[in-house]
């Protein structure tokens, strides 16, 4: 699931204002009151993303989020890389997070009108402290079901993600999210869904 | 079921027969002839910058690997082993001195000798039996550069690629060269959509009339400086040769000015002025247009735009290449890379990047709402009332052929070929009657290669 090398914030020309934490020990007991803040951060996510209540979603990032999610590419065993260092689908800060939402509430976004029917499945969530006081790691895989019209066959998305939460005066805010797709050739018409 | 000689002769009249954007029997045709005889895009010279670095593209289902081997020659060979067929190279991209194919163990230098084969004096009698001396990975039958982006055709009389594209390359500069150091090629991202390739290329080749419709959103939320996307009727559609595209009208002011408006520093625009001609400069500063995008035939695209990226008034410009890979007549790969001048700023480069993510590749907003319009079309267009429907593509002609624009003079279009103010579909026309040209070339029937053994070759 995950990247044989990691994704890192430092691939990316735009990700030097990241976060660096980075996990500490083994994960949390699932019975630790941090992985299930974790745990319930990500699947009330779910909620707003295949409802699409994306400004709520975004009132849910650091100001200097970096949501990243680079190109995954075949290589050979030995290679020692299996994501591209400089390229990515998407590399986003809050201002182009901000901008792709706004122009899905124009009424000229016709990829997503009529809209897709979405659902996030989300498992696999652990959960690590880190280096950083006040932020937490966790994992987590999603796979996202996306069907659009009647006529052709729905798609799936699977990735695996890797997520910092920042407590911030008391709620949880998501600081970076590195998403690992399972895919090479994406099977989706594009992304104007969020994972 | 139809005649093809009938879906020409509508093509050319500028009436498109609608099943033509899914239709087997067509796709099949296509296979044969268009993508048979074409210059096809294969990679760029960049992406393989060091000896032993590779990466793996196809022609249709043709895969190719294309390496740099040890004395820095780059090399196109066919992605098969010479004795039962397996795929010699399985990653699409890494570094290697061999491929070693994994059912028998042959393999290959990377620049597609021969050097092991094994068993060969027990299994075939040493060279006697299979002369693997000379022997080598199928090279592509035709192989060509400009400006670094590296072209195969499958025809080996194919005319060279430089008359191929002929007057085009005047505007590939624009994209391509920017400096004495030419560019860096990024990615490509990749995603598959269900739509047939000829739409991506004839929209990006001069489809300005979509642009206030399609991608109003985009205006919209602000990520240009023009407040209103029918700024474009006032650009022009230039056809030269292998390509043609789109150019939008800058504001008055010098060439100096003018690049500056679309978001160059000054040190690239110092450097656009010692490696673009006279009739190039002219082009911005004397007539003042800036190219946006432009397809060569058959599916390779281009695309140059200036965003803004921040919550400011600033714009910073991207170029953008993709290839519309077909892989049915109802589906297509889009590869999408992002291009940058060798030579820029290191944070021209970073913003460049995200000027290209956020409006075109598989997350970018103007590419999201092409690919919706694409797919909805490609799936009428494959049932039996598209076969009698023939869409009308003569926009910018009057029934007696006369055009209801003039082409610009050369005082004021200091480029080759044949250049036009506003809305026109002139060139979805050439291209399709380009397509036409190939279509009734017909299929190569090349001669078979023989590998090993000599007097076994036989003509297909």
């Amino acid at each position: 699931m995950t990247a044989r090398v990691p994704v890192s914030s430092a691939d990316s020309p735009l990700g030097g204002r990241a976060t660096q934490a980075a996990p500490v020990g083994d994960p949390l007991p699932f019975s630790a009151p941090l992985h299930l803040a974790a745990h319930q951060w990500l699947v009330e996510e779910t909620y707003l993303l295949d409802r699409q209540d994306l400004e709520e979603w975004l009132a849910r990032m650091t100001e200097d989020v970096h949501y990243f999610m680079p190109i995954r590419v075949t290589t050979s065993q030995g290679a020692g890389y299996d994501t591209a260092r400089r390229m990515a689908h998407f590399d986003e800060d809050l201002y182009s997070l901000g901008r792709r939402v706004a122009r899905l509430r124009t009424e000229h976004a016709w990829t997503e009108d009529p809209p897709s029917r979405l659902r996030h499945h989300l498992s696999n969530v652990r959960t690590f402290a880190t280096d950083v006081p006040g932020e937490i790691l966790v994992e987590s895989a999603v796979l996202l079901f996306r069907s659009r019209g009647d006529v052709n066959e729905p798609s799936l998305v699977s990735a695996g993600r890797s997520d910092v939460l920042r407590s911030v005066g008391g709620a949880w805010r998501l600081a970076r999210r590195h998403i690992t797709v399972d895919e090479s050739v994406l099977r989706t018409q594009n992304l104007a869904v969020f994972l | 079921m139809f005649d093809l000689s009938d879906v020409v002769g509508h093509v050319r009249d500028g009436m498109l027969p609608a099943h033509i954007y899914n239709d087997s029997e067509v796709f099949a045709a296509e296979r044969e002839t268009v993508f048979a005889r074409s210059w096809v895009f294969l990679a760029h010279e960049s992406e393989i910058p060091q000896a032993g670095d590779y990466v793996v593209r196809r022609v249709m289902e043709n895969s190719f690997i294309v390496s740099r081997a040890n004395d820095g020659a780059v090399h196109a060979m066919f992605n098969m082993c010479l004795h039962r067929g397996m795929q010699v190279c399985r990653a699409e991209q890494g570094n290697a001195s061999h491929f070693r194919c994994p059912y028998h163990g042959w393999s290959y230098r990377n620049d597609g000798r021969i050097v092991g084969l094994p068993f060969h004096r027990e299994a075939y009698g040493g060279e006697a039996g299979f002369n693997k001396r000379g022997q080598r990975l199928l090279p592509a039958p035709a192989m060509d550069t400009v400006n670094g982006l590296i072209f195969v055709s499958l025809d080996p009389d194919a005319p060279p690629l430089r008359e191929f594209l002929g007057d085009f390359a005047f505007y590939l500069d624009y994209y391509t060269r920017q400096s004495p150091s030419g560019v860096e090629v990024l990615g490509p991202q990749r995603w598959r959509i269900k739509a047939n390739w000829k739409i991506g290329a004839e929209n990006f080749a001069g489809d300005m009339y979509h642009t206030p419709q399609t991608h109003a959103s985009v205006v919209e939320i602000g990520l240009f400086r023009e407040p209103k996307a029918e700024k474009r009727k006032d650009g022009t559609t230039y056809w030269a040769t292998g390509g043609g595209g789109t150019t939008y009208k800058l504001p008055p002011g010098t060439l100096e000015e003018r690049l500056r408006y679309v978001g160059y520093p000054d040190e690239m625009i110092d450097r656009m002025k010692r490696v673009w001609s006279a009739e190039q400069l002219d082009l911005i500063g004397r007539d003042g247009f800036m190219v946006s995008a432009a397809s060569i035939v058959p599916n390779l695209s281009l695309v140059h735009n200036w965003p803004r990226v921040a919550d400011s008034d600033d714009v910073l410009p991207f170029v953008s290449l993709r290839q519309w890979q077909p892989i049915s007549e109802n589906e297509t790969e889009v590869l999408s890379w992002f291009l940058v001048d060798k030579e820029a700023p290191e944070d021209f480069k970073a913003l460049s990047y995200k000027a290209y993510l956020m409006c075109f590749g598989s997350s970018g907003m103007f590419e999201q709402d092409d690919v919706e319009n694409w797919v909805s079309l490609t799936a009428t267009a494959g049932g039996t009332m598209a076969q009698r429907l023939l869409l009308n593509g003569r926009m910018g002609l009057l029934p007696d052929g006369s055009t209801i624009v003039p082409p610009l003079g050369r005082d004021a279009w200091a480029g080759p070929g044949e250049s036009r103010v506003g809305y026109g579909e002139y060139n979805q026309r050439h291209l399709m009657n380009r397509w036409a040209d190939l279509i009734e070339a017909g299929p190569l029937r090349p001669a078979g290669v023989s590998v090993g053994t000599p007097g076994r070759d036989g003509a297909r």
